[in-house]
């Protein structure tokens, strides 16, 4: 589903003393199926964009289109399309609430008047995707999962609706490497598998460059940048201007071309980790040979 | 969306209002309730609104917020005045259709009781709009510590008190995560019956009781790790002091006493 927001502002506690301007003017144009990475330092307005794109928010100002539904500061999204597009809260391990998992993963499904019976098939595909045991895990109680596990739930429990379009934001704060690692490539993977269009709110540069085919940088409410990774990566001072910093790839990648003659510069579009090391070792094996 | 109850929650500013000492403050209010309730006819009560007003000029808070955030104690006052006017009476007559009449002392009732409802509302509300949780509870423990020689845990009170003050918008917050977070899988808040309603609203008190128990443990675990072992003997980083400020609050209370004491009949 493309997603397109024209100019649109949004202004938290309008006519209060704590009124404050969370987006200003942001217009960006996200194609179907992409994968975007959404980065900024906390406060920047990430949590903001993308409660607008489920309409859980509306603009003060601006019109969103998604696919062929239109959002304005007057029309509100319908309730159905809200089944279209699944928004994965920042610790949703905090919105569990059945007595057990399966339970807690069908209230989607359900809430959208699926039948019972398509509703199990839908909570046994999502708890796998995220990797966990559907016969294992069906009656237990979300409270008494360990943490990464209560996470996974929480994502199967939107997955379960099957969106089109799923949101992340932040999927991986505070879980440990494995974890962040598992629960990403699981995104990523049923990313592919369902051709979503998969919007993921990070602040780590690498989780961005790893997945993601286009990067939204935001900072004081406005996108600062937006293009493919590696344009994105190009801009290094502007980065740095944010507090952001390029992948570790990416500024490997520029220290060796500032040693390297220039016909043997490396192309700055192998910055995901693999292909980078790929792209070196061929390198290497080839001078090996002459 | 919960954006607007929050009755009198702090705002920050450096007026004469949100400098001057919590104690103070406190204190008057005590005897502006007590001064609302001497008021009695018409140039008391426009002495009152009058004072009333100027307080609301020295917090600098635009009166509409205030109004505005006071909406709920409106609905109630609205309440009364209905039904003071349908329910008492006694003198003129204004109105009459059958059984039904609207009579001069409920007018009158209705128009006095609003007043003093009003009055007092705004005032206190005052109160928090100007004054932080810590200089609120600090207040609070200082006025009441006398009674701590009569065996009132003063300190526990206060404590309770400003963890009160402290969470109310860390949970209003989480309220609206979570409804947020339920809404987007679909969760509908608005339909059905009234059983059906309180059913919907499972999905979201679970999560927020068991988000309230989790903050108040972990809190529990930060102040013993810091060594937190009660009121006694402890220091403070900041104390309270009163100054000319406290000093022009306690002429004002004064001369509003004897003013009022002289006009009421
Ligand atoms: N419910 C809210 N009410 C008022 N202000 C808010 C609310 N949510 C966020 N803000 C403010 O809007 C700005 C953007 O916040 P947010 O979108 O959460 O940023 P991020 O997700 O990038 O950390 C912040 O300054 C924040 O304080
Ligand atoms: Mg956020």
């Amino acid at each position: 589903m493309q997603i397109t927001f024209e100019e649109v502002s949004h202004v938290y506690g309008v006519g209060t003393p704590f009124e404050r301007l969370a987006l200003q003017d942001v217009s960006i144009n996200i194609p179907s199926g992409s994968f975007v990475g959404i980065i900024g330092q906390t406060g920047s307005g990430k949590s903001t964009l993308i409660q607008h794109v489920n309409g859980l928010l509306q603009p003060t100002k601006g019109t969103i289109r998604l696919g062929d539904v239109t959002v304005t500061p007057t029309r509100k999204l319908p309730h159905e399309s809200r089944r279209n597009i699944g928004l994965v809260f920042q610790y949703p391990e905090h919105q569990l609430f059945e007595e057990t998992v399966a339970k807690d993963v069908a209230f989607g499904p359900l809430n959208f008047d699926m039948p019972p019976e398509m509703a199990e098939l839908r909570v046994r595909e999502a708890l796998e995707i995220v990797g966990l045991d559907y016969q294992e895990m069906k009656d237990r109680s979300p409270f008494l999962l360990s943490g990464g596990q209560m996470r996974r739930v929480a994502i199967a429990g939107v997955l379960a609706m099957q969106p089109k379009v799923l949101i992340l934001d932040e999927p991986t704060a505070g879980l440990d490497p494995a974890g962040r690692k598992a629960i990403l490539e699981a995104i990523y993977r049923i990313h592919r598998e369902q051709s979503l269009t998969t919007l993921l709110v990070t602040h780590s540069m690498e989780e961005a460059a790893r997945y993601a085919d286009r990067l939204i940088v935001m900072a004081g409410g406005k996108v600062m940048l937006e293009g493919k990774p590696d344009e994105v990566f190009a801009q290094a001072d502007t980065l740095r201007e944010l507090a952001l910093d390029v992948p570790e790839t990416v500024s490997l990648i520029s220290q060796l071309n500032r040693k390297l003659p220039e016909e043997q510069r490396l192309p700055s579009s192998v910055y995901r980790e693999e292909e980078l090391i790929s792209h070196l070792l061929a390198r290497i094996s080839d001078r090996g040979e002459r | 969306m919960l954006q607007n109850i929050a009755i009198g929650q702090y705002v920050p500013g450096t007026s004469f209002l949100h400098r001057a000492d919590p104690r103070s403050k406190m204190l008057f209010i005590i005897l502006f309730a007590i001064l609302v309730f001497l008021a009695n006819n018409v140039i008391t009560y426009a002495i009152l609104i009058a004072f009333t007003v100027m307080t609301v000029m020295l917090s600098r808070l635009s009166l509409a917020y205030i109004l505005k955030s006071l909406r709920p104690v409106w609905i109630l006052v609205l309440f009364t005045v209905i039904l003071h006017v349908l329910i008492t009476k006694g003198g003129e007559v204004y109105f009459q259709w059958g059984w039904f009449s609207i009579e001069e002392k409920g007018v009158t009732q209705a128009i006095f009781i609003s007043l003093r409802v009003s009055l007092l509302v705004l005032v206190s509300s005052l109160l928090t709009l100007t004054t932080s949780p810590i200089d609120l509870t600090e207040g609070l423990e200082r006025l009441l510590g006398p009674f701590g020689r009569i065996g009132v845990p003063v300190h526990e009170i206060a404590l309770m008190m400003s963890i009160a003050l402290r969470f109310i918008p860390t949970l209003m917050e989480e309220t609206d995560k979570i409804i947020k977070a339920q809404t987007a899988r679909g969760a509908n808040f608005t339909s059905g019956n009234l059983i059906r309603r309180a059913q919907n609203l499972i999905p979201i008190v679970i999560p927020l009781f068991i988000s309230a128990f989790r903050r108040a443990e972990e809190l529990a675990l930060a102040m013993e790790a810091r060594g937190y072992r009660g009121g006694v003997g402890r220091t403070r980083l900041r104390t309270l002091t009163m100054s000319w400020r406290d000093g022009s609050i306690a002429l004002a209370a004064c001369v509003l006493l004897l003013v009022i004491g002289w006009w009421r009949t």
